[in-house]
């Protein structure tokens, strides 16, 4: 991904939007029993398309507002959506461009780390009450709803930064035309 | 070069995971006057209005998912008014949030108006606007804060009983963390007998919560009111007024209740669907 001050700009716009609509609009969606995670596969799209350092840094800083906006725990949500972003990077500049079955397995795999990381970090700060095995369901069924809308949410987060992809700009170029052989002597 | 990106890459994640534990362990270690919960309430109160416009837009987008997925669960519905409901489905959304919000506002009026308000105590009604996406953080945001008299330790009701307590304020915001949340525990007393214990959640199912640290021989069954209790010892005293309902008794074993001195019930308020609450004050201008 090229980082422009525009596609700078366009992120900024776009981790405030999903910030809010996260909290306003996707944690009380009731979807069997769970809210969809949108903001964190905003993330994993971002750190897919842009790679390892443009997802840390991206999902530190929706995380960051969330955390904000929350009033909650200020660096919990950071650091959740910091690892997310940085794995799915990290996926991104090993293995190459997903496919979409690959989407959907790193749309499912990520939300369950995300889970697990927030879990970590409120058992490592002290819980005093008890856990129910709900949170484990809760964890699931969001990694599911992930796995199913992380390829829709891919493509709308590749609309929003299309002007900074490489791939997009190869596919895009028109092809050279071809030279005249060269004449036989 | 690739090894100078890598360099850059690991000192960037070094540096942002050392920012967020930082964080972390400022924030615990600060109190609610600190500096970063300053800066939180800044960013809270530059947003609130966004969010609360947000939350406006968007209610019609939730309610259409959340339709969806009670739709999902009624398999008896027929097709002729499934087509039917579908052409009607905006309509109806719409026609649902307003009955439904008119309803919830009613009922916590009844509510609010039933006694359980302490004298020289002003409700203040408040629109639920963010919510936490984890079950860990069990915690809403709401559009009234310390402009509207609201303070750190406010009792909120919702439409059905007890919600939660104010844990912190902005000028326009406040944060209400839930009795479902990790960190709240509320004494309580079990109508009609009056055995009194402490409401603590199960973190993760909203729909259950333990009155534990009752006394040995109790005998509680299922079904019974639980209320607080709003103790007061000398300076000592519950947050919570007398006589808010919390929930019913819905699982009372002999067994459970000798050997952990607890018992299950169920919430009257439906914590995940709520759109509005009201803080019970203590009246006057905020901090």
């Amino acid at each position: 991904m090229i980082l422009t001050s525009g596609i700078v700009a366009r992120l900024i716009a776009l981790g405030a939007l999903a910030s809010v609509a996260q909290v306003t609009c996707f944690s009380k969606m009731d979807v069997f029993a769970a809210g969809p995670d949108v903001a964190l596969l905003i993330v994993i799209s971002v750190g897919l398309l842009g790679g390892s350092l443009t997802g840390a840094v991206f999902g530190f800083s929706v995380g960051l507002l969330i955390d904000c906006l929350l009033l909650q725990t200020l660096g919990a949500f950071a650091l959740t959506m910091l690892t997310v972003g940085y794995v799915a990077g990290r996926y991104r500049e090993k293995v190459g461009p997903p496919n979409r079955v690959a989407v959907m397995v790193l749309g499912g795999a990520l939300t369950l780390l995300g889970a697990a990381v927030i879990a970590a970090i409120q058992i490592g700060t002290g819980v005093d009450a008890d856990v129910s095995f709900l949170v484990v369901r809760d964890a699931f069924t969001k990694a599911l709803i992930g796995a199913v809308i992380a390829v829709p949410v891919l493509l709308l987060v590749r609309l929003v930064v299309r002007p900074a992809l490489i791939d997009e700009r190869r596919a895009s170029r028109r092809p050279a035309a071809p030279r005249p052989a060269p004449e036989s002597q | 070069m690739y090894r100078k990106q890598v360099r850059r890459r690991r000192a960037v994640l070094l540096l942002l995971v050392v920012a967020s534990l930082t964080l972390l362990s400022l924030y615990y270690r600060e109190g609610n006057g600190g500096p970063l919960h300053g800066i939180q309430g800044g960013v809270s109160t530059i947003f609130s209005p966004i969010s609360e416009g947000a939350d406006r837009a968007l209610k019609p987008v939730r309610d259409l998912v959340n339709w969806f997925d009670q739709t999902f669960e009624a398999r008896g519905e027929n097709d002729r008014l499934r087509d039917e409901v579908a052409s009607l489905r905006d309509d109806l959304a719409r026609a649902q949030v307003t009955k439904q919000e008119a309803e919830e506002l009613s009922r916590l009026d009844e509510l609010t108006s039933g006694g359980i308000v302490p004298d020289g105590s002003e409700p203040v009604s408040a629109r639920v606007v963010g919510r936490s996406p984890t079950v860990w953080y069990s915690t809403v945001t709401i559009d009234r804060g310390s402009s509207s008299g609201i303070r750190v330790s406010d009792p909120v009701v919702a439409a059905d009983g007890l919600a939660g307590r104010v844990t912190q304020t902005t000028g326009n915001t406040a944060r209400v963390t839930l009795i479902t949340d990790a960190e709240s525990s509320v004494t309580a007393r079990v109508l009609p007998a009056g055995v009194t214990g402490v409401v603590e959640p199960n973190i993760g199912d909203p729909n259950d919560l333990q009155l534990g640290y009752l006394e040995r021989g109790s005998d509680i069954g299922e079904g019974q009111m639980v209320v607080t209790a709003g103790f007061s010892t000398g300076d000592l005293g519950s947050i919570f007024p007398p006589g808010i309902p919390i929930g019913e008794v819905t699982d009372a074993t002999l067994e459970e209740q000798q050997a952990y001195q607890r018992v299950h019930l169920s919430p009257f308020a439906d914590l995940r669907d709520m759109n509005f609450v009201r803080v019970l004050t203590e009246g006057g201008d905020g901090e």
